[in-house]
């Protein structure tokens, strides 16, 4: 039972971070139908930044933390109108590339800025495993999970009872009558750009200090994030996060129990079995389309 | 007028090119194809900058017979596709007499079956270890094998790694934990061989592939079978996971890897929790050393403003240079020649180590063999040579102090 209990937590903990970057794709699909396919290479780069500030600026991590989110949001606002609005305005659907684009470009200039070799950044918490009964997890972990934890509460409070969050399921709804109503869409549609990206910033932030960084690090975390977002249905924030944390468990299970060289076999066969059953996503509803 | 000055000059020109020409033809060329840039580059750096320290020595005491060796390298990228069309350019077009190996074991292994057939040129090398490269075609059929290495090799590192544990640490259950890439795979089999041949299984047979930050599963799947020591293929990247993982669940079982984490950019990545982790390799430059390698060590870090990144490469590719000039000085300068002249040193003081039997023999192109193999422990971000005595496994830390090794779980008594 400790067994399954400790890799199921360590697990949980890889898909907090999962279920952060997921939420990211909900956020600007939701409002724009719009996807950042290069949210993972945003992570990165939230990530690569926290390196340069931490590691070789020695800029405490608090204060790093909201200069990432920042950069990330500012930066946000401008890939969003460069390389998507363009796009959106002449009803194309060319942003699929751009975007993606945007973040190879990035990691390039990762490459170019920090090399290639990945480099370790500590945590601010410390490295001393905490010991809960026959768990034993690092601080940054705890961390992560309780973050993740914090922001979907947060947003979901934001969708449901604030004036801007109820103004952001307007457009999700339909962007024009939202327009009628006197909604600001346009706003609405740039900043849910630019807070995906800071999200993504944060979970950069979080990361590095369990994995490395190195400018291949969001890649296939963007990837599996993308698998969970699509899994629980683009339009269920509070379900990504779910899905996200089951799925982290899930895959730390399945190498525990089984063999790691199935892991990612199953885990993506199983995102196709769930588009099968349920095309909306697990938690998603179904769109209504009146004639 | 304007345009006879311009035919002036580009004779000026023509004539400089032409005794440049002929100046450099009496040059003798080495080839290098390596990896220069991309990740892998910091191994095909430090093969280009061993060869260019032993070049330049060996230039300054006035060449090979007077003539000078020059060094033509080129950026494979760590592609083996490219490495196979460099291998051509450097032969056919540069007329290279003799080339250090590449980075990567599949460009090896791609160019291996050009070179024995077609190029025929002698290739010593430093970094790649698949068995294949030396123990090839041409070995088979006993023909001439143009392939020579001084450095790792699959078969020998695993038996090496296996009985080091079994024999001298006398672990009889022993773990495996490989990479699932391709190093990883071939570590893998060749180790299960091993431990095979010494009659024992491992009691546990994990992977990982290089997108686990997390190796809870398989640490505590090891713990849980009793496994007294973990046997690992593996680069830095994956293994820094792997020891950060161990220290978050308080493990203390021995980690024993192979020459992928032998270099200083292991400790940059994995700092503390690299403590005690235990690696083969075939040289380590920390702890007291001989006068000769501390002044290439000096000399290195006066020329390139840093520390070695991959001294194993520095030094192979160093020593790689000085046989050649030996047999070169001895045979002439022709490959083929250089070819069996390689296996034909009686005897040979490099800095790797001192060869007080032939280097190569005709069915023997590995320089290093099990024996000449050495572990490296991890010690205060410096690897120290492992060494024994009648009360066991032992590191000098200094001149002065020695410190004995538990062999339970590696920690210094």
């Amino acid at each position: 039972m400790s067994f399954f209990l400790q890799i199921a937590a360590s697990g949980i903990a890889t898909g907090a971070i999962y279920g952060l970057i997921a939420v990211g794709y909900s956020l600007t699909f939701t409002t724009t139908k719009v996807l950042n396919f290069a949210l993972g290479m945003w992570v990165m780069l939230g990530g690569m930044i926290t390196y340069s500030l931490v590691v070789q600026h020695h800029v405490p991590a608090l204060i790093v933390l909201p200069l990432v989110m920042a950069a990330l949001f500012l930066l946000g606002v401008v890939a969003e109108r460069f390389t998507v609005l363009p796009f959106l305005r002449a009803g194309s659907d060319v942003w699929v590339m751009t975007t993606l684009g945007v973040g190879l470009l990035m990691i390039d200039f990762a490459e170019i800025i920090w090399g290639r070799s990945p480099t370790p950044v500590p945590s601010f918490l410390g490295n001393r495993p905490v010991v809960i009964g026959p768990l034993s997890l690092l601080p940054q972990q705890i961390f992560i999970i309780a973050v993740a934890c914090v922001v979907f509460v947060a947003l979901d409070y934001f969708y449901r009872r604030t004036l801007t969050g109820k103004a952001f399921r307007a457009v999700a709804h339909s962007g024009e009558v939202s327009s009628l109503m006197g909604i600001n869409t346009r706003w609405v549609q740039r900043t849910s750009y630019a807070a995906a990206a800071a999200l993504a910033g944060l979970a950069g932030f979080m990361v590095v200090p369990l994995t490395l960084a190195e400018p291949q690090l969001g890649t296939v975390l963007g990837l599996k994030a993308f698998a969970i977002a699509i899994i629980a249905g683009l339009g269920a924030p509070r379900g990504i996060l779910i899905c996200g944390l089951v799925y982290g468990a899930l895959e730390a299970l399945i190498s525990g129990y089984l063999y790691t060289g199935v892991r990612d076999i199953l885990g993506f066969s199983l995102m196709i079995l769930a588009l099968f059953l349920k095309p909306e996503g697990i938690f998603g509803k179904p769109i209504e389309e009146r004639a | 007028m304007i345009h006879r000055r311009a035919g002036l000059g580009l004779i000026v020109i023509a004539a400089s090119f032409t005794t440049w020409a002929t100046a450099s033809a009496q040059d003798i060329k080495i080839g290098y194809s390596g990896a220069l840039s991309g990740p892998a580059s910091f191994t095909g750096l430090d093969i280009r900058r061993g060869a260019e320290m032993a070049i330049e020595e060996i230039n300054a005491k006035g060449g090979v017979k007077g003539r000078k060796l020059e060094l033509i390298s080129r950026d494979d990228e760590h592609n083996p596709v490219r490495t196979v069309a460099q291998y051509r350019e450097l032969v056919e077009r540069e007329k290279v007499v003799a080339m250090l190996g590449a980075t990567n074991s599949a460009s090896m292994l791609a160019v291996t079956p050009i070179v024995n057939d077609t190029l025929k040129v002698p290739v010593i090398c430093p970094a790649t270890d698949a068995t294949a490269i030396t123990e090839n075609d041409a070995a088979k059929a006993k023909k001439d094998n143009y392939l020579f290495r001084i450095g790792m090799y699959g078969t020998g590192q695993a038996n090496f790694m296996v009985d080091t544990m079994v024999k001298k640490f006398g672990h009889t259950k022993v773990g495996l934990l490989n990479w699932t890439g391709g190093w990883g795979v071939t570590g893998r089999g060749e180790l299960q061989r091993r431990l095979k041949e010494n009659g024992l299984a491992p009691v546990g047979d994990e992977t990982f592939d290089s997108n686990d930050p997390d190796m809870t599963p398989q640490i505590i799947k090891l713990k849980n079978a009793g496994a007294e020591s973990i046997l690992n293929y593996g680069l830095v990247r994956e293994n820094t996971f792997v020891v950060q993982t161990k220290v978050k669940l308080s493990d203390e079982t021995p980690y024993v890897s192979a020459w992928g984490v032998a270099g200083p950019s292991f400790w940059k990545a994995a700092g503390t929790a690299a403590e005690g982790v235990l690696t083969s390799t075939t040289i380590t430059i920390d702890g007291p050393q001989s006068p000769e390698r501390m002044a290439l060590i000096e000399a290195y870090r006066k020329r390139y403003k840093q520390e070695m990144d991959a001294p194993t490469s520095v030094f192979g590719a160093y020593d790689s240079v000085y046989l050649f000039k030996l047999v070169m000085e001895r045979d002439g300068t022709e490959p083929a020649k250089i070819r069996a002249g390689l296996e034909n040193v009686p005897e040979f003081k490099g800095l790797i180590k001192h060869f007080k039997r032939p280097v190569f023999t005709r069915e023997q192109h590995n320089a290093i063999r099990e024996e000449d193999m050495i572990i490296g422990r991890w010690t205060n971000g410096k690897l120290l040579e492992v060494k024994y005595d009648d009360k066991g496994p032992y590191v000098d830390i200094d001149e002065k102090t020695k410190k004995y090794i538990d062999k339970k779980n590696l920690k210094l008594m």
